[in-house]
């Protein structure tokens, strides 16, 4: 049995965490003053990839579009993950894409690794900068691969090629529903953040601590598992990449303004224990459904 | 004369027969940009909802009251559950039928929808872009304002610098991260020679919670037309073996109550999360929190944080919209965002020093003060009120 | 089933020991370790010694691990000084015991666990990852039982598999023991509470402050006042670039007057000459405008809070040569000038833009606690029980003599004894108890360890005794009279201790481990003899609210304790022993809130205690 072929997306995005994230006086990111790091939905997505590797054995490319920076991104997935290749595509033409644009580079990457034959290639959730999750099912889309979204966890059928996972999904203003799906490879998945890996067993564990170990040494020298392509090497449209292939420009950037009122509100000194005692008054009325305003 | 790109599609999603809240809200505010258009530009251009699904003929009626002119109804027993493959082949099917589109419409030149919604949950936000993908599109995600617009346009690639007027164009607010800024995403034809392209429809997912859908009407009429699917065999390999649903964590639709605390905790940020508690338990109320709460700011201890600052539990635009009796905002200053969440609550009440914060322009009571003496002071006098209460029963 | 030569349940240090134990013998052995990482749950005052006994042999930490460990392992200072300070109010009498630590020692370090732990793992993993075996961590071992003659261990994340010996290393709320009924859990006679914080300090100014080259540290123990009337005594000492800084007390002594642990700690800390010892530069930042709209806020936040942690980080490598030389030969300054004017002009677009202030005060990193085994009341007399060997504070095993506390070296000591009786058990392939329980028994009875937790040892008791010369005789005389006259005199004293040792240990613990030798006589001595200790300021301690908020857990929604009678009166006093407040007291019933619990045990006897599930719990940083 041939090793699974896996690729997993990453990117490099601005830390928010207090101590690290610096705004500017307009509300918007600093992006010079704030270090960018491996998005923490991009770890999740590494780590799910180690899994399979651990568990089924396979070959694992992380792949980002970006600036030539970015490949910190990828160094810190290889030590997630273990990959055995690390891919950074990267272009001034690149710049400014919009998610369908940037599905058309990873895409056109992604294809052009392993000559195309991925088995799963994985995403994280989102990404905390802005990008709401198009990213991924587009590239998924553009792949022609099955899309399985906020998977909490997964096992490959090696036998018969068969990827069975479950997925958490929220529907808003209804019931959670975890449902299990069975598709066939190759598959997109893209990882919720509440993915935990499934080992089940004491050599699994012990399996995962030995690749864990070779996976830092690996990334301590990542540079030797780098490789980089432009639009040229890639071989993208230039009509479809970046600027010129993004459909949705940002039109205009505003403070979000005052909501104007609707009701009326009645004052109270909330150090008046006279005052608070008519509130708790009405708040059981309000509640024992006699009289609602 | 009919247009390449007419109308507005709405990609309704439902749970066990009845569509999710969501639906009707986009249905709602797809009636009002509609209106709007048909009297300023043309009167052919329809609010189309789309159906997948297994035996919900009662459904597309309803959409109907809720503001569609047309339902595309496509039924088949593969839809009983949603999957983003096939869901996204049938969507596109139906999105570039012309055969369909004359159903409602004159539709002679019809090749997609001007516009499409869907909905920015789990499921929409990830069919929307696959949906958009195999469209070639533009699709921006998690709106809650939408404005259709002529507009001129100056930009480097789209018109080569030169002013062009692009018109009926949507313009989609989407809140930025920081919930501070909103970005005006516009999806725009290439009208550059070198670059030339069209880019429709027009699409984007609505969050959940922020439009009103409009009063049901039942002398509403509209066409409902069936479609029958073709199915890639293929695509039905993907299956769905099981399907458990979970109670989310925070119930905040069966209590007549709900507590809510934002930044305003700050000071002893997890005293003052144990006190909201507490007044919580006291009215039998949930807990809730605003957006900001759960990005974790402050730091409490582990148990308080994974219980109490949890997306589970906002309220706003970005979590749950929700309705109580009784809704009491402790240190929430009142952003947008939140409002959204709980303006339909019965009765507001806010806790806050700062009388000049928005939340006092949402509430009926507002006291001024800080939670840490107020809410004390409440506690001790709701507690001392309650025997009476039990008494009256 | 899978199958396994031996499993070790618990990667404390004493665990980690038999696995690398175990490893340099040839042999398989798994580590199961509940926590995320081996050194997450695990906390110690805070010095490892290795010993050289006049009798008997010791195995010690490099015996184990080889001579990579002096050069490699992540020990803090070596402890060249040793003093007892007796305290009343701003009076402080000092006691040189360097030669009392130095007893029997080929030294001793400062440690902070989580790290060293760390490191054993990946010495001890690698070495056993070559005999097939390893660390797997995260995993909570649920029981072990008996089946067809084979040893099944089921956990509560894994698949159930087999082992033939079982080294059980689970801690002193060994859940092995107490499941197997090997032993009854311990009694508060039987234990100390030990609570500990961590307090960062920049590398130079701990050498400075406290008198000490750069590889060199100080430990200095309190007793007296700081008390507050306790048996036992409080404890600082030096790390690299942070300072240890704890409070050991009689558990027994504490349940006769209930004391919020963090009250004992906090006590220490405002003893002025410890609150000299723990000052620091701090920065205090301004409260926002609350007038200036909202982003401007956030921004404004966001700033300083990345100015305030630049400002520490280089601070802490301005004063560490090593990092200090890092920064240079890496090429982000030139040199030690250049960092030292960033770091200046951080703090001045602080204090000029922010208006944040500097002041003096301390900071506290991370507050731990944990229960530590008095041997000489509660060591398991045969520490096996079939085919599972019980070591370190699973066998309630470590000394504890006056200032003389060791655990950690009595663990592994008993680690290797144990992994030595497994790998014979194995070359034998017999795992009875009669052979290899018994021969691991008698081998513990040989270790030197084991006789200090029976007998008095006479010459450490004179060092002990030279050291306390210049105390006037009056003072001691009054309460020890007899005693102090016997000890004093060489031969009287030989005979003294041969008689006392008849008597035994637990005949005579009554006398010496009493309020009078650890506050009452502290307190006459400072009082009389004291030289006056002043504070330059007070020292701002944080609520135990805080302090929990600093820590670290994966929170278990399953609660790991559950209390079996809501109005006990032991159960009572826990509302005031539990070190993180996890107890309440709501209409005569106490209730739990499992939430900030840090695994002490302190709770264990009348609850059904459990350790949390795999990764669950807290994570200590430091330990």
């Amino acid at each position: 049995m041939s090793d699974l072929k896996i690729a997993v997306i990453v990117k490099l995005e601005p830390d928010f965490s207090e101590g690290n994230v610096s705004y500017n006086a307009d509300g918007t990111l600093n992006r010079a003053e704030t270090k960018s790091i491996l998005g923490p939905h991009s770890a999740v997505a590494s780590s799910a990839a180690f899994y399979a590797k651990v568990k089924y054995g396979a070959r694992i490319a992380v792949t980002t579009m970006g600036p030539p920076i970015a490949d910190t991104a990828l160094q810190q997935a290889q030590l997630l993950c273990d990959a055995d290749e690390l891919h950074l595509y990267s272009d001034r033409m690149f710049a400014g894409a919009d998610t369908l644009a940037t599905a058309e580079v990873l895409k056109t990457g992604i294809s052009k690794v392993e000559g195309g034959k991925m088995d799963i290639v994985f995403s994280g959730h989102r990404a905390s900068d802005g990008e709401t999750g198009q990213t991924g099912p587009q590239t998924a889309w553009k792949l022609g691969f099955t899309f399985l979204g906020n998977v909490i966890d997964y096992n490959v059928d090696m036998q018969n090629r068969v990827v069975r996972a479950r997925r958490m999904i929220s529907l808003q203003g209804f019931y959670d529903v975890i449902e299990e799906v069975e598709a066939p490879l190759p598959v997109f998945i893209a990882i919720d953040p509440s993915y935990k890996a499934s080992f089940n067993t004491v050599s699994q564990r012990l399996a995962f601590e030995k690749y864990q170990k070779e996976a830092k040494e690996r990334a301590q020298n990542y540079k030797q598992y780098l490789k980089i392509f432009n639009a040229q090497q890639l071989g993208v449209d230039p009509k479809l990449v970046g600027l010129p292939g993004s459909p949705t420009i940002v039109y205009k950037v505003e403070r979000i303004p005052k909501a104007k009122a609707s009701r009326k509100a009645e004052v109270v000194d909330g150090s008046s224990r006279d005052q608070i005692a008519k509130v708790a008054a009405k708040m059981y009325e309000v509640l024992g459904g006699m009289v609602i305003k | 004369m009919s247009a390449k790109y007419e109308h507005l599609y709405v990609v309704i999603e439902h749970e066990d027969g009845k569509p999710v809240p969501v639906s009707l809200e986009m249905l709602g505010e797809a009636r009002r940009l509609m209106n709007g258009f048909n009297k300023k530009y043309s009167a052919n251009e329809k609010v189309v909802a789309l159906v997948l699904g297994n035996n919900m003929r009662r459904l597309c009626e309803e959409l109907i009251f809720y503001g569609a002119d047309a339902v595309i109804y496509v039924d088949s027993p593969e839809f009983q559950y949603s999957r983003n493959l096939v869901d996204t082949k049938v969507i596109s099917q139906v999105a570039t039928n012309r055969e369909l589109a004359k159903k409602f419409s004159d539709a002679s030149n019809f090749i997609k929808p001007r516009y499409m919604f869907f909905a920015a949950d789990n499921i929409g936000r990830q069919l929307s872009s696959t949906v958009l993908a195999d469209l070639e599109s533009g699709l921006a995600s998690d709106i809650n304002k939408l404005v259709i617009e002529d507009l001129e346009i100056k930009h480097e690639h789209k018109t080569k610098g030169q002013a062009v007027k692009y018109e009926k164009t949507l313009e989609m607010y989407r809140p930025d991260f920081s919930g501070f800024l909103w970005t005006t995403i516009l999806c725009l034809d290439n009208r550059n020679p070198a670059i030339e392209r069209e880019y429709h429809p027009q699409a984007c997912s609505i969050i959940p919670g922020v439009f009103l859908p409009i009063e049901r009407d039942t002398s509403r009429r509209g066409v409902i037309t069936d479609y029958i699917p073709k199915f890639d065999e293929r695509d039905l390999r993907v299956k769905v073996l099981d399907r458990k649903i979970v109670k989310s964590a925070v119930d905040f639709d069966s209590c007549k109550a709900i507590v809510s605390f934002g930044r305003g905790i700050k000071d002893s940020s997890e005293q003052n999360i144990k006190m909201v508690a507490d007044l919580a338990q006291a009215l039998e109320a949930e807990v809730g929190v605003s957006l900001p709460i759960s990005k974790k700011p402050f730091a409490v201890s582990e148990g308080v944080s994974s219980t109490y600052m949890i997306p589970d539990r906002v309220i706003g635009t970005s979590g749950r919209k929700v309705a109580p009796l009784l809704y009491i905002a402790a240190g929430i200053s009142g952003a947008m965002q939140h409002i959204a969440g709980m303006k339909e609550s019965g009765f507001v009440v806010a806790i806050n020093p700062d009388e000049n914060s928005p939340i006092k322009d949402e509430c009926d009571i507002f006291i001024k003060g800080r939670m840490e003496d107020v809410i004390p002071l409440l506690l001790e006098e709701l507690r001392k009120q309650k025997p009476a209460i039990e008494v009256k029963k | 089933m899978e199958s396994y030569e031996v499993a070790i349940i618990g990667g404390g240090s004493a665990g980690l020991a038999a696995l690398k134990q175990l490893s340099n013998l040839g042999k398989q052995a798994i580590l199961i370790e509940a926590g995320k990482k081996a050194g997450t749950k695990n906390v110690s005052g805070g010095i490892l010694y290795s010993k050289k006994p006049k009798r008997g042999r010791a195995y010690n930490v490099e015996d184990v691990y080889g001579s990579v460990f002096l050069s490699d392992a992540p020990i803090e200072r070596r402890i060249t000084q040793y003093m007892l300070h007796a305290t009343s109010g701003n009076k402080v009498f000092t006691m040189d015991l360097t030669a009392a630590h130095e007893y029997q020692a080929n030294f001793g370090y400062s440690v902070l666990l989580g790290k060293l732990n760390s490191w054993f793992a990946k010495q001890a993993g690698e070495s056993a990852e070559k005999q097939g075996g390893g660390i797997v961590s995260g995993v909570h071992v649920r029981s072990v039982s008996w089946q067809d003659g084979k040893t099944v261990i089921e956990t509560d994340e894994l698949e159930p598999f087999e082992a033939k010996a079982v080294i059980a290393a689970d801690g002193v709320n060994s859940e092995i023991a107490e499941m197997t009924g090997a032993r009854n859990k311990f009694t508060p006679e039987q234990l100390y509470q030990g609570v500990k914080v961590i307090v960062k300090m920049p590398e130079e100014i701990i050498e400075e402050r406290f008198g000490i080259g750069q590889e060199d540290g100080a430990a200095h123990l309190y007793a007296g006042d700081v008390t507050l009337n306790h048996i036992g005594g409080g404890f600082l000492y030096t790390n690299r670039d942070t300072l240890s800084v704890g409070a050991v007390y009689h558990y027994d002594s504490l349940m006769q007057r209930p004391a919020e642990p963090y009250t004992l700690v906090n006590a220490l800390l405002k003893n002025p000459m410890v609150a000299e010892f723990v000052k620091d530069e701090v920065a205090v930042k301004e409260e926002i405008d609350r007038n200036l709209p909202k982003e401007e806020q956030l921004r404004v936040r966001f700033a300083v809070s990345k100015l305030v942690k630049t400002w520490n980080e280089l601070r802490d490598a301005y004063h560490s040569p090593s990092a200090r030389k890092r920064l240079v030969e890496g090429g982000k300054y030139k040199s030690e000038e250049e960092i030292k004017a960033r770091l200046d002009s951080v703090r001045s677009e602080l204090e000029g833009k922010y208006r944040t202030k500097f002041v003096t005060d301390y900071v506290e990193l991370e507050y731990a606690a944990k229960l530590v085994p008095d041997g000489k009341r509660c060591a398991m007399r045969k520490p096996y029980y079939k085919n599972i060997l019980f070591i370190g504070d699973a066998a309630g095993r470590g000394v504890f003599i006056g200032p003389r506390i060791e655990g950690l070296n009595v663990g592994i000591d008993d680690a290797v004894r144990a992994a030595n009786a497994v790998a014979r058990a194995i070359d034998r392939n017999d795992f009875s108890s009669n052979s290899m329980g018994e021969h691991y028994s008698q081998m513990i009875e040989e270790s030197p360890f084991t006789r200090d937790m029976k007998e008095i040892d006479k010459d450490y008791l004179k060092i002990f005794l030279d050291a306390a010369k210049d105390v006037p005789k009056d003072i001691i005389g009054q309460r020890y009279g007899m005693v102090f006259k016997l000890m004093s005199s060489g031969t009287l004293r030989g005979l003294a201790v041969g008689f006392a040792n008849i008597l035994g240990y637990d005949r005579l613990l009554p006398l010496v481990e009493s309020e009078d030798t650890y506050v009452q006589v502290p307190i006459e001595l400072a009082e009389k003899m004291g030289r006056p200790v002043a504070a330059t300021y007070e020292p701002t301690l944080p609520t135990i609210a805080q302090r929990v908020a600093q820590l670290k857990y994966d929170d278990d929604r399953i609660s790991h304790i559950k209390v079996l009678d809501h109005e006990s009166e032991f159960m009572k006093k826990m509302v005031k022993l539990c070190p993180t407040n996890c107890y309440s007291m709501e209409d005569g019933e106490i209730t739990l809130q499992h939430e900030a619990c840090i695994e002490c045990g302190t709770c264990a006897k009348e609850t059904e205690w459990r350790h949390p599930r795999g990764e669950k719990g807290v994570n200590y940083q430091y330990g």
